[in-house]
């Protein structure tokens, strides 16, 4: 695995999602978005600080998740579709490190874009007199992560399906992912026992995304456990390996007809 | 399986699987057994869907064959280290198109394994070598077809290959276009280069290639020479004669002739190989002069129209 070559394509990944249009519009809605939340403060009387910290935090990661599915799920299949990777796969260069090539030029644009948003954010937080906490900043980490993990789900979805279907299962994914403990805990009660089979199954088979979402910690200021981050992230990362070896294991199979 | 043959294909199958379940079957190729001698240009004739781009892409691996071997350099496919010495032109090339001609020759030659300086000199070399530079900083969305052509064809020259794999490279080109090609595979043929060149333009393999051969549904029907398999299918010369009259050659040879008068005057003549010396005596004889003698015109868009024919009836006959 050449690690130039490997560079190459991070670098290139990051230069594709800089230069679409989606991504510039995502990015100009989430700065509209975030400017915004300065009007919604008008509103509040009491709870200033929680009302900015949760906007905040909510509209980055409602603008990332999206463009971590959007940018994911056709990372693979349009350069299929569109054959580019016949180019790319003609150079000596293995599938694997293309893979992660390109997973690396996606995880190194939500990074950025996170990082853009997080001065705005901080800027917004100084200009209204509200305290940068230990609950936020482990909310922003945890944020990072999870969207890390979207992409990983995008990019094994992209791997063996087209990018329509691809972007329909990673939603999926995520409104399951971050609603999986509660569907848990509801057929935990079921008496149906095929049920609660079915429930504990999904609950460890789809990633559990509320591992790393301190969101709601965050807004209410309440400290988040070094461990529970720690724990979070673990899971996170795993999950994400194992989703990345599987996605390299079907695409190492696949034939570009 | 000798690390200096470019490409050494023995038995090589593919059947694709077709429709939702998978369960119809195409045969694209069937047993094909091809080997490549360095420095010689290979020609690879045949319909659509006759399996050259399904053997070029089980050559470059990506697609995988149902059975037997490819070898590119002696190693298999699924070795990147198989095309750390191959530049690859596919069908209808597709580079980025969100990148200009210059950021796209950087990376690629980054993914051959040039360090930053070295990539950043060969792009430029390769861009002014193809009349690339005055486009380089314009994004790839807005060229013309032979333009991406071009460009496609710098980027697999980057890593100086030894083998060079292009597939239909002058499809689509004006002709300008394909002069263009034509002259920048001479060039490389005389650097020593290896290329498989795959086309059904079969202009393009009587102007470039050394060798050829014949693949018609998945087979591999002629192979040879351009020379070899025109001339095997040459019966009958051309002799080109002045100073003696047909009347006269007619009666000498006591059978009808073909004959026809050029526009400067001289005799054009039909002769069976078998009459040859014969009638040149007879020519000689009778006072007149042997202008030329050549194979009359089989060309290899004749052969290639008789190998598809002797096909069609194989298949009526099975």
């Amino acid at each position: 695995m050449s690690a130039r070559a490997v560079g190459a394509l991070v670098t290139n990944g990051f230069r594709e999602a800089r230069r679409n249009r989606v991504t510039v519009v995502l990015v100009a809605f989430a700065v509209a978005m975030l400017s915004s939340s300065i009007l919604v403060t008008q509103v509040t009387v009491r709870t200033l600080d929680r009302v900015v910290v949760d906007f905040g935090l909510g509209v980055m990661a409602l603008i990332l998740s999206f463009l971590a599915i959007f940018l994911s799920t056709g990372l693979v299949s349009r350069e299929i579709e569109r054959k580019t990777i016949f180019l790319t796969l003609g150079k000596p260069l293995g599938r694997t490190s293309f893979l992660l090539g390109r997973l690396g030029g996606n995880l190194l644009t939500l990074l950025v874009l996170e990082a853009a948003m997080v001065a705005l954010y901080l800027a917004q937080l100084a200009l209204l007199r509200t305290p940068f906490t230990q609950p936020q900043a482990m909310a922003l980490i945890g944020l990072f992560f999870e969207v890390s993990l979207l992409t990983t789900v995008g990019i094994l979805c992209s791997a063996t399906l087209s990018q329509t279907v691809a972007a329909v299962t990673t939603t999926g994914v995520f409104f399951l992912g971050h609603l999986s403990g509660d569907l848990y805990r509801l057929v935990r009660t079921s008496d149906d026992a095929v049920l609660r089979f079915a429930g504990k199954a999904a609950y460890y088979v789809l990633p559990n995304l509320e591992r790393v979402n301190f969101r709601l910690m965050a807004a209410h200021n309440q400290p988040v456990p070094l461990s529970t981050v720690l724990s979070g992230v673990g899971a996170t990362v795993a999950y994400s390996v194992a989703l990345f070896i599987i996605a390299s294991w079907i695409f190492e199979r696949r034939d570009f007809k | 399986m000798s690390e200096s043959t470019p490409i050494e294909i023995r038995g090589l199958s593919k059947v694709y699987r077709t429709g939702f379940t998978q369960a119809r079957k195409v045969q694209a190729l069937s047993g094909l057994d091809l080997t490549l001698q360095p420095g010689t240009v290979y020609g690879l004739l045949g319909p659509n869907g006759a399996g050259k781009s399904t053997t070029i892409k089980i050559t470059m691996g990506l697609v995988q064959a149902s059975a037997g071997t490819a070898l590119i350099f002696g190693r298999p496919p699924s070795d990147p280290r198989s095309r750390e010495k191959l530049g690859f032109v596919p069908e209808n090339p597709a580079p980025y198109e969100y990148l200009t001609g210059r950021e796209f020759m950087e990376m690629s030659a980054a993914l051959v394994g040039l360090s930053p300086a070295e990539g950043r000199a060969r792009s430029s070399e390769l861009l002014e070598q193809l009349d690339l530079q005055r486009a380089e900083r314009l994004l790839i969305r807005k060229y013309s077809k032979g333009m991406v052509q071009r460009v496609a064809l710098a980027q697999a020259l980057l890593g100086r290959p030894r083998l060079l794999i292009l597939d239909e490279p002058t499809s689509g080109l004006d002709p300008v276009g394909r002069s263009q090609i034509r002259d920048l595979i001479a060039a490389e043929r005389a650097r020593g280069t290896t290329i498989l060149f795959c086309t059904h333009i079969i202009s393009d393999v009587e102007a470039v290639c050394d060798r050829v051969g014949v693949l018609v549904r998945g087979q591999l029907v002629r192979e040879g020479t351009v020379s070899e398999l025109v001339s095997s299918q040459t019966s009958v010369l051309e002799i080109s004669i002045e100073g003696v009259g047909l009347e006269r050659l007619t009666e000498a040879m006591g059978k009808p002739l073909q004959a026809r008068v050029a526009a400067d005057g001289r005799l054009l003549v039909q002769v069976e190989v078998a009459d040859r010396e014969r009638f040149l005596g007879i020519v000689l004889q009778r006072g007149g002069r042997v202008l030329s003698l050549q194979g009359a015109r089989f060309s290899l868009e004749d052969l290639f129209h008789q190998a598809l024919s002797e096909d069609a009836s194989r298949r009526e006959a099975a």
